[in-house]
């Protein structure tokens, strides 16, 4: 419990507090600030949906109910659709091209393309290459032909989706597992911890280790409420949260290793491509950055690719 | 001590005759505006996202109106009739009977008043009329509706699922053991009272009765196999399967039991055939049958989910003040184990029962439990079970219980004479309770051979 | 047969197409699926848009009928008299709650559609004078309607968003509903409030969910 004279710091998000990459990050960042700035400020953690969900988060943010959250990227493209960046498929070859880019000049702009809107970006948060599952093996794009797909609300994913094929679906979050085995839904995309950690696997017929996007966080905060900090405790305060990040995107690649790691050893089928089947899949999905290429910016996705190198 | 106050203020609101969902809403905001920064903006972005943000509350209103339908559409005649045909000749052959209808119309509708008034209505005129007492008659009725929700669908599973984010699917499957074996314990009690007092039992009428009557009534148990089927077939989320239900009960209802909708004709005279009027096809849609049924259906979902969304106001209020931390961290600390919490639990609802709509009092229950049951490794849709057939009791358990003051409208009797007639059967409820409590496997098994071993996500 | 009032009749038929639009929406998103072999993306966030919307609305019809649940234990055995006074105590403690939630809904809803929402923390004390317009803030999934051509919200647009286009409805049509139906709420509980101060009504609940259809059933079981 914070005590009186604290800056509060709640921070709301979805996710477990021990497994999931972002949960872990957000532990980390409670510890340092309640040890490291007793007196001065306090951090709650709601994790589990228990507060808000990613949808209601940055409304409650905007309105002052709550100080920090750490929303998938995607869900920043209501703000500015330069976010959609980030959707695009095969647009980052590997996680370390993602970290460059969000290093460079052109991704740290993004942090503050939203202050007019309300919201400051604070760091990237990793969690890593997106896999594609189904009922059946994925090897070239036309064995998605037909197959539904679990997606999140996002216009570049959908279109994605339908490139190869597929038909995007939108469900609960909560019932994914179930629709996976029971076949309401063939498929979905998501990175090695999160098809590890709900266990996805069990229900498809296997993973493609496509790398063919990426699934990451901004840890992000309201501009009125940054701006209202003491210059110390601010100065402080994102230090702190500077070192967390660093910290933990290090691990990142390591535990979705592991992720893929244990799948297998629970005797999950992990699929590779072959070159040529890799350049297929690409062929077929990369035209749908041109449909985005407006939202986004030429010389953001020239930037992006500059990374790739 | 603050939250003492706060439940003390819903307490005495709903005493004093306040409906129970302003009384959680304003207890929640006057706490709210008084000890937090939160702002009433705040409050209202959570009533809306009681909508919004639970897509899993939306098979509720699917699931009323398929009930609805089923209830106008005359399916609960239907199933009694095959009931009886089935088990009418054993001693005390109507009250098994009653039961069994209870069970069947629990497996269409979510609701344990619903059952009640569906097949109380009929069962009971039919019991005292070859020679039970009404006392009898309406303690059978009263227990054997709580099985509405135990036996899936349910409602009150749908909020529970809702309220901790597990799968309604499994919630359901959890629910199909237990809710038979309930069935048959209330079966087997009253056949032990038959011998004993001698109750009246009915003629077997053969097996071309049982044949013809369930061909009548498959049309309405189809829907079991709709709803079952289809979500564990693969072809629907439970909230789809909660609406195709709902458009199958209207077909049914409307087209081939032509009990309401154009092709209804008064009393006993033969209904009206489709080839005779087509036109109904398109009549149906906006006929005053079908609006009334959508009318009372949509207030029966705006009264119950004004509730639930007021409970979750609540919810949210003692999440952003973090009392379910503090108590779990209060419960371990004085070394709670497993037996101690569930006994606790039990005791929890039951009290809180006796002031609370039932999946109202989930909503605020549930997430204050959940993490210390999680703590001690219970499973959580153990817990689900657990809670529901608590519910159950709740409803049958003075002073305030809802099929003790359906059943005493239906049957027409005072409440305390339900109460005694109640008793009997409520104590192989409460023993049932205790089993269910303590044998986990009964609720698990189900789901953990169909849908893999439960998964804690969170 | 009596003649409803125009609002019943509004407020009725309103309740039962919302709730057959959202049985519609639902269904043909799985026909959708298994006939024509897609999706329709936006099935499930119009009904719950839908779904909040009738409960809302309904909640302020649903004080007129008397449906809304509570606990009436303790009135049930009052004279009338006292019952009465209860009855006054229990609306007047349901208009401060629509009051305060009509002045939150106003707050959360005023800025999506770029009003400035009021201050105060109990009671609105004028509105405030800097805020951060919203207007531009979109909801997920819903297109903006387009019926062959026809598209009716397109002038949300110019008035909310300075002209530049709107890819999903913004969120303040559906929130919309927010600060309209508490004010018919608490109209409707003002309105209980004068019925039970003239003895036309008696209180403000309901004890059960099913009280119509067990009046029914029991009409029917003592004319056997
Ligand atoms: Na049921
Ligand atoms: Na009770």
């Amino acid at each position: 419990n914070c005590d009186d004279g604290e800056v509060v710091i709640k921070f709301s998000h979805v996710t477990n507090t021990d497994r999931h990459p972002k949960g872990i990050a957000a532990s980390l960042l409670e510890t340092r600030v309640n040890e490291e700035m007793n007196g001065k400020a306090c951090m709650q953690v709601f994790p589990n949906s228990t507060l808000y969900n990613d949808n209601k988060v940055l409304e409650a943010m905007l309105q002052g109910d709550v100080q920090l959250a750490a929303p998938s990227l995607s869900k920043f493209e209501k703000f500015t659709k330069k976010f959609r960046l980030f959707d695009l498929p095969f647009m980052f070859k590997d996680i370390n091209a993602v970290e460059t880019y969000q290093g460079s000049d052109a991704g740290k702009g993004l942090l503050d393309s939203m202050q007019r809107r309300g919201l400051q970006g604070l760091a990237y948060w990793h969690n890593g290459m997106k896999q594609m599952s189904a009922s059946k093996p994925l090897l070239m794009p036309s064995d998605a032909n037909g197959l539904k797909f679990r997606v999140q609300s996002s216009e570049v994913l959908v279109a994605q989706m339908e490139a190869i094929g597929g038909t995007p679906q939108k469900m609960a979050f909560s019932e994914v597992y179930g629709a996976l085995q029971q076949g309401v839904v063939d498929g979905q995309e998501n990175t090695w911890s999160n098809i590890y950690g709900k266990k996805f696997f069990e229900v498809q017929d296997g993973t493609t280790e496509t790398n063919h996007g990426i699934i990451d966080y901004l840890l992000v905060t309201s501009v009125d409420w940054l701006e209202s900090l003491k210059p110390d405790v601010r100065d402080q305060f994102l230090k702190i949260v500077a070192e967390v990040t660093a910290a933990r995107n290090q691990e990142s690649t390591a535990v979705n290793e592991a992720a893929k790691q244990s799948v297998i050893k629970a005797g999950g089928t992990v699929r590779s491509l072959t070159p040529e089947q890799r350049a297929a899949w690409v062929e077929v999905m990369k035209p749908v950055w041109a449909k985005f290429e407006k939202d986004v910016g030429a010389d953001n996705i020239a930037a992006a690719q500059a990374a790739n190198n | 001590m603050e939250v003492a106050l706060l439940f003390l203020a819903i307490i005495v609101l709903l005493l004093i005759g306040v409906p129970i969902a302003v009384a959680l809403g304003l207890s929640s905001i006057l706490f709210l505006l008084a000890f937090s920064d939160s702002s009433l903006a705040s409050i209202a972005q959570t009533l809306f996202s009681a909508f919004e943000g639970h897509y899993t509350l939306l098979a509720i209103p699917f699931f009323i109106l398929a009930s609805s339908f089923m209830s106008t559409g005359g399916v609960a005649k239907r199933i009694i009739r095959f009931s009886i045909a089935c088990v009418g000749h054993f001693p005390g052959g109507l009250a098994i009977a009653g039961v069994f209808a209870c069970m069947m119309f629990a497996a269409l509708s979510g609701s344990s008043p619903a059952t009640v008034v569906a097949i109380g209505t009929i069962v009971i005129a039919g019991m005292r009329q070859v020679g039970y007492t009404k006392e009898f008659a309406a303690g059978v009725i009263c227990n054997a509706g709580t099985l509405g929700i135990l036996i899936p669908p349910s409602i009150v599973m749908v909020v529970y699922a809702a309220a901790v984010e597990v799968s309604v699917g499994r919630m359901f499957l959890a629910g199909v053991i237990p809710g038979l074996l309930a069935g048959l314990s209330l079966m087997a009690a009253i056949y032990i009272m038959a011998k004993w007092k001698n109750l009246p039992k009915g003629e077997w009428a053969g097996w071309g009765e049982i044949y013809s009557s369930a061909k009548e009534a498959s049309w309405g148990l189809l829907l079991i196999v709709i709803i079952m089927g289809g979500i564990y077939g693969g072809v629907f989320t439970p909230t789809e399967a909660a609406a195709v239900a709902a458009v199958y009960a209207w077909i049914i209802a409307t087209f081939v039991y032509r009990d309401m909708g154009p092709l209804a004709t008064e009393g006993e005279t033969r209904n009206v055939s489709l080839f005779r009027q087509p036109s109904a096809l398109l009549t149906a849609l906006y006929h005053p049958d079908t609006r009334k049924t959508l009318f009372d259906a949509g207030k029966l979902t705006v009264t119950l989910l004004f509730v639930i969304a007021n409970a979750l106001i609540l919810k949210h209020v003692l999440t952003d003040e973090q009392v379910p931390q503090q108590i779990t961290e209060t419960m371990l600390a004085y070394g709670f184990g497993p037996v101690m919490f569930l006994v606790a639990v039990n005791v929890i609802l039951l009290i809180g029962g006796q002031f609370m709509e039932p999946s109202g009092l989930l909503v605020i229950v549930a997430p204050l439990v959940f993490p210390i049951a999680m703590e001690l490794g219970i499973d959580p849709i153990h817990l689900g079970i657990i809670m529901v057939v608590n519910m159950e009791i709740g409803m049958i358990t003075p002073p305030v219980g809802l099929n003790l003051f359906v059943t005493s409208g239906v049957a027409g009797m005072p409440m305390m004479a339900v109460v005694k007639a109640a008793l009997p059967f409520l104590a192989v409820l409460f023993a049932f309770l205790i089993v269910v409590t303590y044998v986990p496997w009964i609720s698990t098994v189900l789901p953990n051979a169909v849908m893999g071993p439960e998964i804690v996500t969170n | 047969m009596t003649i409803k009032p125009l609002s019943d009749r509004v407020e009725e038929t309103a309740t039962a197409a919302i709730l057959g639009s959202m049985t519609v929406i639902t269904f043909a998103n799985v026909i959708a699926r298994y006939v024509f072999d897609s999706g329709i993306l936006w099935a499930l966030e119009v009904t719950v848009f839908l779904f909040g919307w009738l409960v809302l609305l309904g909640a302020a019809y649903a004080v007129k009928i008397r449906a809304h649940l509570g606990v009436d234990v303790v009135t049930a055995g009052l004279t009338p008299p006292k019952r009465r006074i209860l009855a006054l105590l229990a609306c007047a403690v349901c208009i401060v709650y629509a009051f305060l939630l009509l002045k939150g809904s106003w707050d959360y809803w005023a800025n999506f559609a770029n009003l400035p929402a009021t201050e105060g923390r109990w009671f609105p004390l004028g509105f405030e004078d800097k805020f951060r317009e919203k207007g531009w803030y979109e909801t997920e999934d819903t297109p903006m309607p387009d019926i062959f051509g026809f598209r009716p919200l397109d002038w949300l647009q110019d008035v909310f968003n300075e002209g530049e286009v709107y890819e999903k409805i913004p969120r303040l049509v559906p929130y919309a509903v927010l600060p309209f139906a508490m004010a018919l709420l608490l109209i409707r509980f003002v309105m209980a409030g004068i019925a039970i101060w003239r003895g036309r009504m008696e209180g403000l609940i309901a004890s059960h969910e099913v009280e119509d259809a067990v009046d029914e059933a029991a009409k029917k079981l003592k004319d056997l």
